[in-house]
């Protein structure tokens, strides 16, 4: 008995707070509607108009027409792609602070014409029709004819000042005079419609204009004035069936969905871990279709992110370095060296034309690139002739350094011997010459701490042996797999 | 990411705690959860039969996006585990491993490998070879090493038991885990196995 009374108590509890806080939410939401929008008549003209909360299109037409002394009737709002009718509640279309909205004269030959054409939904503003492709099937059959569509946001990726994933806005303009006054023909369908460029039509109501292509872009909502500068992730979703993440197993608002037939979910902050400890090891996948990126973490058919700007979770320092693995495996992939030079290491694609020859420039080309003149074979500086034994050169650089050593004079009595084993970088060299083997494609030094002679290459992925020191063949594993 | 690994463990823990299966047990390693003792019951029908077979699980701080390192730290005869250090080779410890799969599947995976062993991607050539040329002799001697390390019941080998004591005899320096694992290297050929000691000295 007891206990069912303390249930019912705490129930009660619980929904008094919610109660409460729900009710000051609303509070703050009326406090918060003095919104001011810029209505852009021309390239010059904009007028700012105060909005309150349940401000229609014709009231704001009434100012304008008042302003711009032109009739009331004439005038067209658009906003997103779309016409904005007479009896819209302002605040009910999207529009928050600082948003631009664009006004235009009607044009008065193509009315009958244009406004027929226009299948659009005028009731619903663009970036709802990209929220609703958020939505799966089984979204809506969970949340059933109550979603509420202002809980369901787009995410983007806000490069300043958010730097991390935001719900986003989408816009569209005009491909040719990239002015907003461009009407939507139809809603986007898919996110292919708002990706590719010129994939829907509109009409641009701009007087000067005769654009028809759409361009879509995003906005991040989080902050105002927005800026442009926001990535679309397509793959990051409101977690409404709550699906807990395959990685830590907790429930998140927020969640990364692979388009793997499974639809694999992962939260955000796993999929950051994810990604770090793959570029960690370097073992993002270099795709045709989608760049340098990754599968879902159980290695799902199809599952690979499509979009790069996904990766701009990892941070602005590890997506940097995220960027050169990529321009590195490429140029690997192509069979392309990089510059063996200390401190420079830029990548040169080989022109196949010059494969005969076996020396290369490393190009000075747009900060990169250092002038060194190498042979692919040995890495070393340019020779004629074949290369030379490795120890060779290893003994020409000693003496070479002795010869440094020597020159300087003799204020100070220095054991040659010594001071030769006391060099890091030779010693290091010499450690790293002593305790590996070049990959016998990319050239990278590798070190086999144990197992079996198969060694697969980190950086190449050539899969080669350690005692013929070419590609792992049957043979090899016939022979002396395990040595 | 250390704390994803962690919070990941405590719930597969507790998962393999709260599951029935008498065959799989999991017990932390003092307090630190990246580090546990894994206890499989050797399967029915096979050499290891009633054998309790200890593996050291280490969790990588990347887990679970890459696979626990296993090995066993009971000493096993089986081809696809080393004799000498308890690695074992199990795809899905390397590159099979997916973020969804748990040390409960981890573990019942390596119980089923004891059933079925894949002699054609061995971890212990020297075991390979002896399971696919000398079968019978393999089994006895996997049975041999269940009973005297993992505590498998039944009576030993007399002639096996006859062999260590003579191997002991001529090698006093060696021990008695060097004497088997000496002589099951060479198929319990006594002379050849001296030989190779005296050799390798």
């Amino acid at each position: 008995m007891a206990t069912s009374w303390l249930a019912w108590f705490l129930e009660a509890l619980s929904k008094f707070l919610n109660f409460i806080t729900f009710g000051k939410m609303l509070r703050e939401e009326i406090e918060d509607t003095d919104l001011t929008v810029n209505v852009k008549f021309s390239k010059d003209l904009i007028i700012p108009v105060k909005i309150s909360s349940d401000m229609t299109v014709q009231q704001i037409k009434d100012q304008l027409a008042s302003e711009l002394s032109i009739p009331q009737q004439e005038l067209r709002i658009i906003f997103a792609g779309k016409e904005l009718m007479d009896q819209t509640i302002l605040q009910d279309f999207d529009v928050g602070d600082q948003t631009i909205l664009h006004a235009v004269k009607q044009k008065q030959a193509q009315t009958s014409i244009s406004i027929p054409e226009v299948n659009a939904e005028t009731t619903c503003p663009l970036s709802d029709s990209i929220v609703k492709l958020q939505l799966t099937d089984s979204d809506r059959k969970t949340l059933g004819s109550s979603i509420d569509i202002r809980r369901v946001h787009f995410f983007v990726f806000c490069n300043d000042p958010c730097k991390q994933v935001c719900p986003g806005k989408l816009r569209v303009r005009c491909a040719t005079c990239l002015q907003g006054t461009l009407l939507l023909q139809e809603d986007p369908q898919c996110w292919e419609d708002v990706l590719s460029k010129g994939r829907l039509k509109g009409k641009c109501q701009n007087d000067s204009c005769t654009g028809s292509d759409a361009e879509f872009f995003f906005k991040c909502a989080a902050h105002t004035p927005n800026t442009d500068n926001a990535a679309p992730l397509e793959h990051v979703k409101n977690n409404f069936q709550e699906v807990p993440c395959i990685a830590c197993q907790d429930i998140s608002q927020i969640v990364l969905v692979f388009p793997c037939e499974a639809s694999h979910v992962i939260c955000l902050e796993c999929f950051l871990a994810y990604c770090l400890s793959r570029l960690n090891e370097r073992k993002f996948v270099q795709t045709d279709l989608f760049g340098y990126t990754l599968a879902c973490p159980v290695n799902c058919a199809d599952s690979f992110i499509k979009d790069a700007h996904h990766f701009r979770v990892l941070g602005y320092e590890q997506y940097q370095r995220y960027q050169r693995f990529a321009t590195e495996d490429f140029i690997l992939k192509a069979g392309g060296v990089f510059c063996p030079r200390p401190g420079c290491g830029a990548g040169i694609l080989l022109d196949e034309t010059l494969s005969k020859c076996n020396k290369v420039t490393c190009s000075r080309i747009e900060g990169q690139g250092c002038g060194f003149v190498f042979c692919r074979d040995c890495l070393q500086g340019a020779h004629i002739g074949p290369c030379q034994e490795e120890d060779v050169a290893e003994r020409d650089l000693t003496l070479a350094m002795q010869r440094e050593d020597t020159a300087g004079g003799t204020l100070f009595m220095v054991d040659e011997d010594r001071a030769s084993r006391s060099r890091w970088d030779k010693s290091s060299r010499i450690t790293i010459k002593g305790t590996t083997k070049p990959c016998p494609k990319c050239r990278t030094p590798t070190e086999r701490s144990g197992g079996c002679m198969h060694m697969a290459c980190g950086r190449c992925d050539l899969e080669w042996c350690w005692i013929c020191q070419a590609e792992w063949t049957r043979s090899c594993q016939g022979s002396h797999w395990f040595g | 990411m250390a704390n994803i690994a962690m919070q990941r463990i405590r719930r597969e823990f507790k998962e393999v705690v709260r599951s029935d299966e008498q065959s799989i047990k999991l017990e932390l390693q003092e307090d630190n959860v990246l580090s546990l003792t894994g206890y499989i019951t050797g399967p029915e029908k096979t050499p290891y039969e009633g054998g309790r077979f200890h593996v050291q699980i280490t969790i990588p701080e990347t887990y679970p996006f890459n696979p626990p390192i296993v090995k066993f730290t009971t000493k096993l005869w089986h081809p696809n585990i080393s004799s000498q250090t308890g690695v074992i080779c199990l795809d899905i410890l390397k590159d099979q491993w997916a973020a969804a799969m748990t040390l409960r599947i981890v573990l019942l995976s390596l119980q089923a490998l004891l059933s079925a062993a894949e002699p054609d991607d061995p971890q212990d050539a020297v075991v390979a070879n002896q399971y696919k040329t000398k079968h019978s002799l393999f089994q006895q001697t996997a049975r041999f090493w269940a009973q005297t390390f993992a505590g498998a019941p039944g009576p030993l080998n007399p002639d096996f038991q006859k062999k260590i004591d003579k191997f002991l005899e001529v090698a006093p320096r060696a021990d008695r885990h060097t004497a088997i694992q000496q002589l099951s290297n060479f198929d319990w050929n006594i002379d050849k196995a001296i030989e190779d000691v005296y050799k390798s000295d």
